[in-house]
């Protein structure tokens, strides 16, 4: 067998163009499997850990949906938690908010300017400042955003400097980046004071219901939402709605899977393309080492050994191509992660189903090249020069 | 060591080899000597189980091997036997270590022991330091004695050769012969296709082929004209 893999490596590098030429069409299809699977696994994953809790079973969630985009006040309150209660098929009712963030007024010199505004969060990666957290010692230090500080104090630093929220002054201690993925308001505060200036701002616009076992919860969200629109304390300032968290995904989900197609499409025909290469290139060398195949069955290689060590090569060459389309693979989903609102992942089994498709291409193309080496006579292959 | 009784092969209407009859004891030198076409190859390569399309009946060691499976049949060809062929029949890609380990890939040898037996025949054969060498680096005297210590590697208890000199100037072909003899007198059996009357001298008989019958003594062979 070792022997049978360096023989396989010796003459596959003895013609190292054609046999990169072959194993182009492996390198691609390969390298589309791992981007699939990479964006596929990414998605999934982002999935269950981001919404995961909408899928919880025997829950409905409503939410209330300002007409107004400035009105921040309005939504649901404990009068609506008492109402939906009431609704036949309940069990309880959490109240909850899609806001992340407060807004606020600010003012530095003349300039102001209303901004949104949170908590910051345990760690965050500073552009400018020291410090990965708040120092809590000093209700007075907040952190911007790199682009708040462009917008306010143009081509002067802002680190240090005051800059007044609400009427309270505060002073900026660091400045972060924003991406273009990753939502941040442009103000950090501590979390103190967020609570005890802020917290209020934030309106409960969702309303989780909590189903009995035996109720439908199709029709507890229908009910829910008409109670909201009859008895709803705010149902003048917007309007209620069963909310499908599985909406966005599935509309994501189906353009997601177009793309999969395609490129499971693209990946399917170049392992196609490719076997019929390699198929083509074992049957070259086949023929051209018809004198070897001679020499080794006369000093004792049987027609199987004849056999394995073809198809050995045959698969060596795909698993090469498949190695170098993972690489390949890594890199494409760099570049498909610089366009996706997730983070497509290269897990380990997406590596085992690359290495185990290129061996496969490697045993079904390499087979009936192999047998025609295991089984041409020997007296003709003697006579080859 | 072997007998062949009344052997014979044809291509169609054309009958290469008719009513062989030749009887081989162990530790014999045999030459056979004919001219170009005659159908000496054609002979060896049933002696060496390399052609198994023929009629009659081939002893080898008192077997017949005409319905063995193609297994066994390399096995055997492996383990007991020792090619060399018409033009050296060198893997012109690999190099002369990696040319001679060829029959060990196959037997059951384990890797340290393939290094000492390749160094064995090396030496044997007199192309010490050379093991890294191409055949087309090599002299043809040089490639023969490579082809010789491949023959040889795994210790085979018949060694037969096809023209093992036919490429070769006088002087390296009585080389060659004096490495032959060698190998004789260590008790290898040895079976020779040559044109060449002094190589065959090396012999300790000799034996004639002509369009495809076999005369055992060579004022038999023109006999029938
Ligand atoms: N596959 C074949 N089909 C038809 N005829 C063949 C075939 N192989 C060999 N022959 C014929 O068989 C005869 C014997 O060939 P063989 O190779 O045994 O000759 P030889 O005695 O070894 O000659 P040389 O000294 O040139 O090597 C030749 O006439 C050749 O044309
Ligand atoms: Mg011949």
């Amino acid at each position: 067998m070792i022997d049978k893999i360096m023989i396989a490596f010796k003459s596959i590098g003895k013609n190292k163009n054609r046999n990169f030429l072959t194993m182009l069409g492996i390198i691609i299809g390969i390298a589309c499997v791992i981007a699939i699977l990479a964006v596929g696994d990414g998605f999934t994953k982002t999935m269950t850990k981001g919404m995961g809790t909408h899928n919880d079973k025997g829950r409905v969630t409503i939410s209330f949906q300002s007409s107004s985009y400035d009105d921040v006040t309005s939504g649901l309150t404990q009068n609506d938690v008492s109402t939906l209660e009431r609704v036949s098929g309940v069990d309880h009712v959490k109240l909850d908010s899609s806001n992340t963030a407060a807004t606020a007024k600010i003012q530095y010199k003349t300039k102001r300017e209303s901004t949104d505004l949170n908590k910051a969060p345990k760690h965050l990666k500073l552009y400018k400042g020291v410090g990965t957290t708040i120092d809590k010692s000093d209700m007075s230090n907040i952190f911007i955003s790199h682009g708040l500080a462009t917008r306010i104090f143009k081509g002067e630093s802002a680190l240090n400097k005051p800059l007044i929220i609400e009427g309270n002054v505060f002073i900026i201690r660091g400045i972060y980046k924003v991406s273009d993925f990753n939502y941040r308001p442009d103000i950090y505060v501590s979390k103190d004071v967020f609570k005890q200036l802020f917290a209020n701002q934030i309106t409960q616009n969702i309303a989780r219901i909590y189903v009995q076992p035996d109720a439908n919860k199709k029709t507890v969200g229908k009910q829910a939402v008409q109670q909201m629109k009859k008895f709803g304390e705010d149902k003048q300032m917007g309007s209620y709605s069963v909310s499908n968290p599985d909406q966005i995904s599935k509309t994501f989900t189906k353009m997601l899977n177009y793309i999969t197609y395609f490129v499971a499409l693209v990946a399917g025909i170049s392992l196609l393309i490719a076997g019929i290469g390699v198929m083509n290139v074992m049957y070259i060398t086949v023929s051209e080492r018809r004198k070897e195949i001679g020499i080794r069955r006369a000093f004792g290689a049987t027609s199987n050994d004849i056999r394995s060590q073809f198809l050995i090569e045959s698969v060596v060459l795909c698993v090469i191509g498949g190695l170098i389309g993972i690489i390949c693979g890594y890199a494409l989903v760099a570049v498909i992660n610089a366009f996706l609102p997730f983070k497509a992942i290269v897990t380990g089994y997406s590596l085992a189903i690359s290495l185990s498709v290129s061996t496969a291409v490697g045993l079904i193309f390499g087979f009936i090249p192999s047998n025609k080496a295991a089984q041409s006579p020997l007296v003709g292959l003697l006579k080859e020069e | 060591m072997l007998k062949i009784s009344n052997v014979g092969k044809s291509y169609g209407q054309f009958k290469v080899l008719q009513d062989i009859n030749l009887e081989v004891p162990e530790g014999e030198f045999l030459a056979i000597m004919g001219p170009s076409g005659s159908g000496k190859s054609t002979l060896i390569n049933i002696l060496g189980l390399l052609d198994q399309d023929y009629t009659g009946e081939y002893l080898l060691n008192d077997k017949n091997y005409k319905d063995t499976s193609d297994n066994l049949l390399s096995r055997i060809r492996g383990d007991q036997l020792g090619f060399v062929f018409q033009n050296f029949k060198l893997l012109t890609t690999y190099n002369v270590y990696e040319n001679i380990e060829v029959p060990l890939v196959y037997s059951k040898t384990e890797q340290h022991n393939k290094l000492e037996r390749v160094e064995d025949v090396i030496e044997q054969v007199g192309l010490a330091g050379k093991e890294k060498s191409r055949p087309s680096e090599l002299s043809g005297g040089q490639q023969q004695r490579v082809a010789i210590a491949r023959a040889i590697v795994n210790h085979p208890k018949l060694i037969i050769a096809d023209e093992p000199t036919g490429a070769l100037d006088t002087k390296t072909s009585k080389e060659i012969m004096d490495i032959f003899t060698k190998l004789n007198q260590a008790g290898t059996t040895i079976i020779m296709v040559t044109h060449d009357e002094e190589v065959a001298q090396y012999a300790m008989r000799t034996v004639y082929i002509r369009d495809g019958r076999l005369y055992h003594d060579a004022k038999d062979v023109f006999k029938n004209d």
